[in-house]
Order: C-alpha cells, then sequence, then structure tokens
C-alpha cells in the first residue's frame, strides 16, 4: 500500500464531557476507601480512583448504566471539593499523557455538555483551555457546536505549544473563517450544507469547496484548512460509506496535497458490533481515499498498528464489504459475529 | 394463563424462547401470541426476519382470505415488532437488522392502510417531527420517523432546523396530538424547551403531547424542559410515542 509511511495526524478525541464507561466494565470499581470510581492509570504509572459523585448517581444515565466521566473529572476539578478536585485534576492530567503518548498531535476539547448554560459553558471552555495547555506538549483543538464556546476556548489559548485549532467552521458558520484568519489559527472546515446534512459525496464535495474557497479568500493557506468529509454510520444506509470515500477522493484532486482531510472516523460503526474491527478498516479505506488526518481516540487507533493488519484476513474483508456497501443490511458481518468469527482485533 | 406450547408456530416459540428474558414480558408475548391465528405468526415470523417479500405475500394472502386489517395489524405485525424491539434493547440485534424489520413492516402496512382508512379508521396515530432550530442533524430523527410510520404512525416531517413557530403551525395544520423533537447538540438542545414556552405562550400546551430524543438528550433534560416523554432511541421514541396517546388500550379495546 502506498500511503504506508505517510504521516496522518491525529487530533485527539478523548477530552469530551459526553465521553462514558459503562458501568458494568472493567474501569467502574469499587475504590480502596469504599466508594464507587472510575479506576485509571495516572500520569506516574500508578493506579487511581475518581469517585462518581452523587449527583452524577441521581441522573438516568448512571440508572442504565453509563458514567460521563470526563464529565465528572472537569466538574470536581472546576469546582469540587478537596481531595475530589486534585483527583479531577489527575484524571485530566492521564487523559492528556494516555493521547500524547498514543501519539496525538492535537488535543480536542469538548465541553458542551457540561451544562445547558452557555455563560458555564465558556467558562469551563476557558478553564478546561488552560488547564490542559499547562500539561500538554501538544497544541489543542478546540471544538463546540457554538461559535462564543469556540472564540472563548481559543482566546484563552497560549498556544505555548503551538498554534490550537478552530473545531469548525462551516455554511452555517462562515464568520468563523474571519475568526481564524484574525488569529491566524488552522481550522477545520466541515462539508454540512448551509440547510442540512449532505446527502451525497456531490454535495459534501461542492459544500467543502465553497469554505476552502472562502477560506483561501479570506488569506488562510492551505496547509492550515483541515476539511471534516463528514463520517455518518454505515448500519443506517449502505451507500453512506461510498459517499465519504468518493468525496475525500475528489477533495484530494481538486485541491492538491497540502490540504489536510479528516473525519470523525469511529462514526462510522456506531450501531453495530466490533467497532474496533469496522474503525480500523475505516481508517485504513481513508487513507487510500486521501485523507491524512483523524479525528479520533488515539489509544484505539494505533495507525501503524492499523496499517499493518493483514487486509486479505477474513474478518478484515468482511468489515470492508460492509464499509464499501457490498454487504446488505451487513447480513455476513452480522452473521460473522454471531458465529464468534470476529475477534478483537490484535493490540498494537 | 398461555403456556409457550400453545404456540404453534417454531420461529416464534424459538424467539420468545432465546430472546425474550424478563418474566413479565415473556408472560405477555406468550399470552399474544398462543391465541394468534398461525397465519400471524407466520407474519410475525418474517418480520422478525426481516423478510419484506414474504411479509408483503402473507398480509396480502391473510387479508384476501377474510381476516380483517385490524387483526392483521396488531396480531401480525405489531406484535413481530415487539419481539424486535426486545431484541434491539438486548443487543442481540443491530441497526441495519431493525432496520429492515421496519422495512417489512412497511411492506405490511402498505395493504393495511387503505383498508382501515376507507373504513375510516384512524391511524395508530399522528406525529409532528422535526429537529429544533439550529440542529441540522437527522440521521436519529429520521430513523425514528422510519420506526413510527412501521408501527403504524402517520408522521408529518418537518426536517431540520425547525423553528418554534414552524412547530406550532404544524400541530394546528394537522391537528396533531403529539409532537418530537431531536436535537443532537447540546448547543441546540435548549431550543427544545424554547419550544416548549412557545407552545404555552400560545396556549396550545395542553392540547399537545411533547416528546424529546437525540444523543445529548437525558430523561432529566427532557422533565426540566416540561416534555411529557423522552427515548433514547428510536425503538423507544416508538414506545413513548404510543404511551402518550394511550395506544396500547386503544388497539384492544
Amino acid at each position: 500500500m502506498e500511503n504506508r509511511n505517510q504521516q496522518f495526524i491525529i487530533i485527539g478525541e478523548n477530552i469530551h464531557t459526553t465521553r462514558v464507561v459503562v458501568r458494568k466494565g472493567k474501569l467502574v470499581t469499587t475504590a480502596p476507601e469504599g466508594s464507587e470510581a472510575v479506576r485509571y492509570t495516572a500520569a506516574d504509572g500508578s493506579t487511581r480512583y475518581l469517585a462518581i459523585p452523587d449527583y452524577i448517581k441521581r441522573t438516568k444515565d448512571y440508572d442504565e448504566g453509563s458514567v460521563k466521566h470526563v464529565k465528572i473529572a472537569v466538574l470536581e476539578a472546576m469546582a469540587g471539593q478537596e481531595p475530589s478536585a486534585a483527583e479531577g485534576l489527575e484524571y485530566i492530567r492521564a487523559l492528556v499523557n494516555r493521547q500524547v503518548k498514543a501519539g496525538a498531535d492535537f488535543l480536542d476539547l469538548n465541553v458542551d455538555e457540561i451544562s445547558l448554560r452557555l455563560q458555564d459553558q465558556i467558562e469551563a471552555i476557558r478553564w478546561l483551555v488552560r488547564t490542559v495547555e499547562a500539561m500538554s506538549p501538544v497544541p489543542l483543538s478546540v471544538d463546540s457546536s457554538n461559535m462564543e464556546i469556540i472564540e472563548a476556548g481559543l482566546d484563552a489559548c497560549e498556544g505555548r505549544a503551538g498554534r490550537p485549532l478552530l473545531n469548525s467552521a462551516s455554511l452555517e458558520r462562515v464568520e468563523a473563517l474571519e475568526f481564524a484568519k484574525s488569529k491566524n489559527l488552522p481550522v477545520i472546515v466541515t462539508a454540512a450544507g448551509q440547510k442540512g446534512m449532505p446527502e451525497d459525496d456531490e454535495q459534501r464535495v461542492v459544500n467543502a469547496s465553497r469554505m476552502v474557497d472562502a477560506a483561501l479568500a479570506s488569506g488562510i493557506a492551505l496547509p492550515d484548512i483541515f476539511v471534516d468529509a463528514l463520517v455518518f454510520p454505515i448500519s443506517v444506509d449502505s451507500r453512506f460509506g461510498n459517499h465519504c470515500l468518493d468525496a475525500i477522493r475528489r477533495i484530494r484532486q481538486k485541491y492538491g496535497p497540502e490540504i489536510h482531510i479528516t473525519g470523525g472516523l469511529s462514526n462510522v460503526s456506531f450501531g453495530l458490533p466490533c467497532r474496533r474491527l469496522l474503525n480500523d478498516a475505516w481508517v485504513n479505506l481513508s487513507l487510500a481515499a486521501g485523507a491524512d488526518c483523524g479525528i479520533v481516540d488515539p489509544v484505539a487507533t494505533d495507525v501503524r498498528r492499523i496499517m499493518s493488519i493483514d487486509n486479505q484476513n477474513a474478518q478484515y474483508r468482511l468489515a470492508e464489504d460492509v464499509l464499501l456497501g457490498r454487504d446488505r443490511n451487513c447480513k455476513n458481518f452480522l452473521r460473522a459475529y454471531r458465529k464468534g468469527e470476529l475477534q478483537a482485533a490484535p493490540a498494537g | 394463563m398461555a403456556e409457550i406450547t400453545d404456540i404453534s408456530n417454531d420461529f416464534i416459540r424459538q424467539e420468545i424462547e432465546e430472546y425474550i428474558e424478563r418474566p413479565e414480558e415473556r408472560e405477555r408475548n406468550i399470552n399474544l401470541f398462543a391465541r394468534a391465528r398461525p397465519k400471524m405468526q407466520e407474519i410475525a415470523a418474517a418480520l422478525i426476519d426481516g423478510d419484506n417479500d414474504t411479509v408483503n405475500r402473507l398480509t396480502r394472502e391473510a387479508l384476501d382470505s377474510g381476516i380483517e386489517a385490524l387483526e392483521v395489524m396488531d396480531d401480525g405485525l405489531i406484535a413481530g415488532m415487539g419481539i424486535v424491539g426486545i431484541k434491539f434493547r438486548q443487543n442481540f440485534i443491530f441497526v441495519p437488522e431493525v432496520l429492515a424489520c421496519a422495512r417489512a413492516m412497511k411492506a405490511g402496512m402498505a395493504h393495511i392502510e387503505p383498508i382501515l382508512s376507507a373504513a375510516g379508521i384512524e391511524p395508530v396515530g399522528k406525529v409532528i417531527m422535526g429537529t429544533v432550530k439550529g440542529d441540522l442533524h437527522d440521521i436519529g430523527k429520521n430513523l425514528c420517523i422510519m420506526m413510527l410510520r412501521g408501527s403504524g404512525f402517520e408522521v408529518i416531517d418537518l426536517g431540520v432546523d425547525t423553528a418554534p413557530d414552524r412547530f406550532i403551525e404544524a400541530v394546528e395544520e394537522h391537528d396533531a396530538l403529539l409532537l418530537g423533537m431531536s436535537a443532537l447538540l447540546s448547543t441546540t438542545m435548549p431550543n427544545m424547551g424554547k419550544t416548549i414556552e412557545a407552545f404555552i405562550d400560545a396556549d396550545l400546551r395542553d392540547k399537545v403531547k411533547i416528546m424529546v430524543g437525540g444523543a445529548p438528550v437525558t430523561q432529566e433534560f427532557a422533565d426540566d424542559m416540561g416534555a411529557d416523554g423522552y427515548g433514547k432511541d428510536a425503538l423507544a421514541c416508538v414506545a413513548t410515542a404510543k404511551k402518550l396517546l394511550g395506544v396500547v388500550a386503544k388497539t384492544r379495546a
């Protein structure tokens, strides 16, 4: 494969307040002092416990079995009592370290789910940006669906480890380009339309081109532009994979080698089992189509491991068939899953 | 009370044995299928299998043989979908399979709807659906609509980025008793609350039940905003819709 040694830019997405761990899983356990907690390996290698506060235990999410661990860490570190505040901070430090060690080039921060109040969200992003910047040797990526939150986060950035990334601008948010230009920042532009999500590769290319052209016109250089080609779940429509891959190919061809093409790669496997296997195959397919960047969990998505996977083995080919729309209703893939023929991908 | 051996269809018996663990759900399904005709069990089995063509053919045959449309819908299609819902909730089946079942359901309903409407029997219910103002993400909303239509609801789809006024207009225009809003972004989620307030301001809040859903939405947010119901996925959306409209009570009255 010709892409084997190519540089792949990783935007680590693990510091999002949406992230959950399952209560039945191995990470949720009883801490030595007796409370229910999320177990983690701290930056110094020691095993530590982030206690699950009562206000989380009262939520229906928790009742139904999931724990928003990053949200807990941020809330406790920002405003909790000691020793819980210090634990929250350690937890965030561990998230930073693991991703950096796994090769993250940017750390994406998103606090949109911290609260429903804009003022709280803004306060949280400012705090988190300063906190993570003090811990991280790599630059940040400030992510929100609200431009005010993005601006607040980027304004709080000192950029010590490099210029932060603006995530993201789109046709419904063109003004974000002006902000990126004024601060000389790299920017993610998405292929979303002004009135809705793209229905095929053509709409992706048209939307993305309008954004790229607007960015170029405002003086942002190609290497500072990252196109999010929009990855949708293949479980919903078997054509979604090809729409995205074709768009990646066409955008690469149109704008040449300097522009970056990215996406939230793990979205592709939503609604299916064996997500890691599907995600791995999708990373390879995206790379082959011309993507050079991913918004991913860098711990799970070890690109060196993925690129060295045997892409001729049966389970990998089943995953590829799903992603390329060759397995109607994912029938063969799910049959193999039920027969126990889809193993967990080997660790790096 | 019926026993599982009272169910004649092998496939249905196996499905219940293998996938339905909660005692109350087992009992309800055993009672339901034990009294359903073999032909209805066959329709349910084909639906659970996601077999579009067979559901299509068997539904037509059943209606041609003189079985009532309502019975085919309740004992065949909706009964089958009930098992699909349980299997999905328990992670025995996945999104593409549920969608195949929904398409099979739709194939069956295509024969049934004209008969019901000619007889003056209303659809299970009428639902207005849309993503809220500022939110363009419609994959989840579209899944809900597929499942609602598959379960016999009439759905008016307002698409994405729906302003509160547009929701109000649609509820009034279609005389709908139920409204569903979805949001994928936590920054657009507050617009659900604003839409509910707009219904209060327009003095229409009592006229319509409002359900909400979407990735960042939780039961707590739904309660805070004053919504009547919340569903965590497309099948929960159908269950919530039925609950809010009191459909179960109506169909078996």
